[in-house]
């Protein structure tokens, strides 16, 4: 374990001083605590006395006053410090590991749930907070408060002060045990929670289907079931939780009483003031929380080092996309392929294999084949998401590994095969790319893509939210909207992974005309299953089991009788075969 | 947050406590534990006085047995009774949560589809989730902390003055400060911790975001935007823990002064008492340590009481939200009775149908058409044209402005909606799973033999791909079903409507994203689908517009031209111009 938090050291070592700070709050703090009850004490026994005199009450209650103030100072103190500390290490942590998040690349993340790594930037993080900082003021307390008073009693009378004590331990020990069962059951607690959350999500997203196949009552039904496992699961924990304080309270009168039976006949045979059974008192009402305190340290020391190592986990992966040159963006943007084989893990299946082709800077460039036949692989090598084989992908002239990653990002727009909008306006989600993007150009951008007669129709205009947030999009205006997104960036070459697939004939063939207006000298490369569209496309590549098996342009395909010809066949049955009506 | 109630709303609390109205018994018996209990933790200050001026101070070893007994007993009671209260009170409001949930779910699936689009689906989750779950906070807070509190601060006083009623009085004179203090610091510590909570939020909203579209967030290069934007985030979370950190490292620690300072007073006048005994009798050292035990216990709960305070407000603005819900009304009312079965064919008409979903654009513009029973119309036009808003209202998804739909002879609204709905069937072309097997996903909760599914399956070319998935029928379906293809989900959806066996289809043709030989199989399980019966398809593939029985054009919400595929071409007009511009070049 402590190898474990060896790897907090570089933050820990920059606030040190702020921990000696809060450590030296928090001793003059407890010191106030213990000294306490010993004014209480010396007042009760002048009372008691039957005879108190003015001025020795009066010097107590300054006493008294005093000390006061000082555990007061000290708490706001230790606050401060510690929990400043702490804080302040918690925020480092997280921007590291958001950054590190950043900074990986898409073949990482594909082994990654989302919900998981939310996790650890939450519930992980604020385990490890716990661990660094409550951590050392409950450690303190059950060291300094719970050590003191117990030398205190046991000095004073031994036999008298193990009897009383006796109950708490067991509070310590609960804790312990109970701890670990606890984060079980709330671990269980929270699963059913999830999954009732993600039922109701899933069933409201998809009304129209319930609606249409009549399964409201069946949906009740289910629904109902995932409640009440949840009621189950929160009952199991409230039966042990429930318990707990109960359990704590009693223990701890358990300890008054005891000192009261024998303590109180100490005090009948004189052995004992009635101000010491008062200190007493007092001390063991202190006694619960360092005792409290002592076993969830424990539980916190667990949590916290289980979560450090999950956030290890993720902080020591380094990217794998390392090998990045030093070459800026090149001046032409003619792309080559050279005897391109890639396959996603050395295990895995080839996915591409010995790809060979030009595209001059300028050319609109189809790409036609089966599903898994390489489409998106080979879009997806180009800005490196993945990395393809070193000396297989050529950009200007030149490797593109040989270029620094954003020069050669910013070659690329991509408008990817599943369409990712954030949940915020249509504006914002247009101008992506470039924030500072003028209402005019925005403009020119969604008519471009056609989403603009969208953008009309809706209330709130560009300001209209998307998303969870806001209006739920049909799958073609999304395609557009990232379509607009992309083109904002209008970079030298287009990469459209079936990005149109959802979007009618008739808005496709008016989008491809407005490319072909506006991006006169710049590469576009897209992939589709519509003949229709890829007719319009200097030239096509047709793939097969990651092979180029045809290339030419739509008259030349439509000649040979290959799979392009088929599809064409298939798309348009009755036009092929029987001719002009 | 900006919907924070102020105050109390009685309306609102009526209602919360009217859902208590199944459990009184136990509510009521609960209360009841909670007031022994608080009764028997108040017993154990007085006890020890007694045991310590009548027992230990008289030498009186027989009653110092009594009493420690009964102390022994008022602990038993207390934490029987604290643990009853405890469970009986989750067990209750784990119970009214569900119900909550429940009829509200059940609410929002009876809403129309024009309702659930103009509602955000996050805020209807939410209030599902969360919103739900702070009424629970809200019983929790009001009986286990608030009421509790409460009753052993007033119980504390209660004790104070049947022990001593002058000390009692001087004592309770230094009570007042520390609830200026609750006062303040709560609301300052609402402010704090409501900024906390927001920002938690954006952080939270921010990553989950961003993890989702990394990929688009490092192909547009704006991984350092992304970082300069948490880290601002970031660093206002930091600000907001640290206010909330520092108004909590100011009040704890003053509660403990104001308490320090009534110890100090209750000394003092202790100390006058005994010096200058009066009527209201002398002061025994028993009294006076039972009133320093009373004195902390009336500061315990002190320190959480804004806390508690604030938690109750969230938790009523979360009900407030919630009750909304659940008064809405249902907008598609079902006061039909009849049965689809019982309609005496199945022909569909429009007549002069005027529909829009938002007030200034009109969608359909007094459409009138029939379709005959068993023939197999396409709808073709432009986008916009209100090809999809005619399937949504034949399954009166939305229902119409003016005009009349008919089915049989039938105004639709005529229909029971259950029998309406699952007799006329509509496939899209977004394919909607719900996670969950095969199987579950075709049978959708009826419960049909395992026989029927695969015969539907293999009717409609669905067998062989599910039997080839690795538990075949019982494959779980990732969310979205991202683990099948495109087509295959078309196939599935497929196999789920014939599995209902309509007596109407709507379909809505795929356009793309299908390579060309899922596209041969979804054309054979399209004409197994279509056969003998009433079907009405948005059309975009000229195979399947040629062989529909007749052609509606639709432009702007009317019907411009009505025909066979011949008829049209040869009227020339707006199909044959689509026709031209899409299908003809294509022969260059």
């Amino acid at each position: 374990m402590l190898k474990t938090f060896a790897s907090l050291l570089p933050y820990l070592r920059r606030y040190a001083w702020w921990y000696f700070a809060g450590l030296a709050c928090l001793l003059l703090t407890n010191a106030g605590q213990i000294q306490f009850p010993q004014w209480l004490k010396q007042a009760v026994n002048a009372i008691a006395s039957g005879h108190p005199e003015v001025t020795q009450i009066s010097s107590l209650m300054v006493g008294m006053a005093a000390t006061a103030l000082v555990i007061a100072l000290g708490r706001v103190g230790w606050r401060v410090f510690i929990i400043g500390a702490a804080r302040r290490i918690e925020k480092e942590l997280r921007q590291d590991l958001v950054d590190h998040l950043l900074s990986m690349p898409a073949s990482w993340f594909a082994g990654q749930r989302i919900g998981d790594l939310m996790a650890r930037a939450t519930n992980d993080i604020e385990a490890v907070r716990m661990a660094i900082g409550m951590v050392l003021v409950a450690l303190t307390d059950a060291v300094t408060i719970s050590g003191a008073i117990l030398v205190f009693l046991l000095i004073q009378d031994p036999l008298l002060g193990l009897i009383i004590v006796s109950p708490l331990p067991v509070i310590t020990v609960l804790i312990v045990v109970f701890g670990g069962k606890v984060g079980v059951l709330f671990k269980k607690v929270q699963e059913e929670y999830s999954s009732l959350s993600t039922f109701a999500q899933e069933n409201l997203a998809g009304s129209r289907v319930v609606k249409a196949f009549v399964q409201e009552a069946s949906v009740d039904a289910r629904f109902r079931r995932a409640n009440e496992a949840y009621l189950d699961a929160n009952m199991e924990l409230v039966k042990l939780w429930g318990f707990f304080f109960p359990i704590i309270s009693a223990l701890s009168g358990l300890s008054a009483l005891f000192l009261l039976y024998w303590g109180g006949q100490d005090v009948m045979s004189g052995k004992l003031s009635p101000g010491d059974f008062t200190a007493y008192l007092s001390y063991l009402g202190m006694l619960i929380w360092p005792l409290m305190g002592a076993g969830m340290v424990v539980n916190w020391l667990q949590r916290g080092a289980a979560s450090l190592l999950r956030l290890r986990e993720v902080l020591d992966t380094k990217p794998t996309i390392v090998a990045e040159g030093d070459l800026p963006r090149p001046k032409n943007f003619d792309l080559e392929f050279r005897n391109l084989s890639f396959a996603y893990s050395s295990e895995g299946p080839t996915v591409l294999s010995n790809l060979n082709f030009r595209i001059p800077q300028g050319q609109f460039v189809g790409v036609l084949g089966r599903v898994g036949s390489g489409k998106t692989t080979l879009a997806a090598l180009l800005p490196r998401t993945f990395d393809p084989p070193a000396g297989t992908v050529f950009l200007g002239g030149q490797d593109i590994r040989n270029y620094r990653l954003d020069d050669l990002r910013s070659c690329f727009s991509v408008v990817p095969q599943s369409t990712f909008l954030f949940s915020d306006t249509i504006r914002n989600n247009i101008a992506f790319a470039r924030p500072e993007t003028p209402d005019d150009r925005l403009r020119v951008l969604a008519e471009l893509s056609t989403i603009s007669r969208d953008i009309e129709a809706l209330s709130q205009g560009w300001e209209t939210e998307v998303g969870e947030r806001g209006i739920t999009l049909s799958g073609g205006q999304k395609q557009r909207l990232s379509l607009s997104r992309a083109l904002n960036v209008d970079a030298p070459i287009l990469l459209l992974d079936d990005a149109l697939s959802a979007v009618d004939l008739d808005t496709e063939e008016k989008i491809i005309d407005h490319l072909k207006a506006t991006r006169l000298g710049k590469t576009n490369l897209l992939i589709s299953h519509r003949v229709a569209t890829l007719r319009h496309c200097d030239v096509v590549l047709v793939l097969d089991k990651g092979r180029i098996v045809d290339f030419g342009t739509h008259a030349e395909l439509m000649a040979r009788e290959g799979f392009y010809a088929e599809t064409a066949r298939l798309q348009h049955v009755e036009f092929v075969v029987g001719g002009s009506p | 947050m900006s919907e924070e109630i102020r105050g109390l709303d009685l309306k609102i609390l009526s209602r919360l406590m009217g859902t208590l109205k199944p459990y009184r018994w136990q509510v009521v018996t609960s209360v009841v534990a909670l007031g022994m209990g608080a009764l028997s933790e108040l017993a154990v200050p007085l006890l020890l006085q007694n045991g310590i001026d009548k027992g230990l101070l008289a030498h009186d070893l027989a009653h110092l047995t009594l009493v420690s007994a009964g102390i022994l007993a008022s602990i038993v009671v207390t934490m029987m009774t604290s643990f009853y209260q405890v469970y009986m009170l989750s067990k209750i409001s784990q119970s009214v949560m569900l119900d909550l949930r429940t009829s509200l779910m059940a609410r929002f699936q009876r809403q129309s589809s024009a309702w659930l689009l103009s509602h955000p689906q996050g805020r209807l989750v939410s209030a599902v989730t969360s919103d739900v779950s702070t009424l629970s906070e809200f019983f929790n807070t009001l009986f286990t902390s608030l009421l509790k509190d409460f009753v052993m601060m007033g119980g504390v006083v209660v004790a104070l003055f049947v022990l001593h009623p002058l000390l009692a009085f001087w004592t309770v004179v230094t009570l007042p400060p520390v609830f200026v203090l609750v006062l303040l610091f709560g609301s300052w510590n609402r402010k704090a911790n409501r900024r906390v909570r927001a920002q938690v939020s954006r952080v939270n909203a921010f990553l989950s975001e961003h993890l989702q579209g990394i990929g688009v967030v490092q192909l547009f290069g704006r991984q350092k935007a992304a970082r300069a934007t948490f880290s601002q985030e970031n660093t206002e979370l930091l600000a907001a823990n640290l206010a909330e950190r520092t108004i909590n490292a100011v009040f704890r620690p003053l509660i403990d002064v104001l308490w320090a300072v009534s110890l100090g007073f209750l000394v003092w006048f202790g100390t006058q008492l005994f010096l200058h005994p009066d009527s209201s009798g002398t002061l025994t050292v028993g009294v006076l340590i039972a009133f320093i035990t009373l004195v902390s216990r009336f500061y315990n709960p002190v320190a959480s009481l804004a806390e508690n305070f604030t938690a109750l407000q969230s938790a009523m603005a979360g009900a407030e939200r919630v009750f909304h819900f659940l008064e809405t009304e249902v907008m598609v009312p079902d006061r039909g009775h009849l049965a689809l079965g019982e309609a005496p064919h199945a022909n569909i008409e429009f007549r002069e149908v005027r529909f829009r979903y938002l007030p200034e654009e009109p969608v359909l513009q007094g459409l009138t058409f029939k379709v005959l029973e068993g023939q197999t119309v396409a709808l073709v036009g432009t986008t916009g044209a209100g090809k999809t808003t005619i399937t949504s209202l034949l399954t009166r998804l939305w229902d119409i402005d003016s005009g009349a739909i008919l089915f049989g002879g039938n105004d639709l609204r005529d229909y029971q909606l259950s029998s309406l709905r699952g007799g006329i069937q509509s496939v899209l072309q977004d394919v909607f799973l719900f996670s969950g097997t095969v199987f579950d996903n075709i049978d959708l909760g009826r419960g049909l033999p395992r026989g029927r599914i695969e015969e539907v399956c293999r009717q409609v070319q669905a067998h062989g791909f599910i039997q080839a998935l690795p538990l075949g029928y019982d494959t779980l379906l990732n969310e979205g079903a991202t683990n099948l293809s495109s087509g295959q989900r078309q196939l599935v959806s497929f196999a789920r409507v014939l599995a209902q066996d309509p007596k109407v289809l709507i379909l809505d043709e795929a356009t793309a994203n299908i390579d060309t030989e899922t596209e041969g199989m979804i054309q054979q399980a399209l004409q197994v689908l279509l056969k003998d019966r009433t079907s009405l398809v948005i059309a975009h593939r000229l195979s399947t517009i040629r062989k529909a029985d007749r052609i509606l054009v639709l432009d702007r919400g009317i019907i411009a031209q009505s025909g066979t595929h011949e008829e049209l071409l040869a009227q020339g007009g707006l199909y044959a111009d689509v026709y031209k511009l899409q299908f003809e070049s294509s022969s260059d």
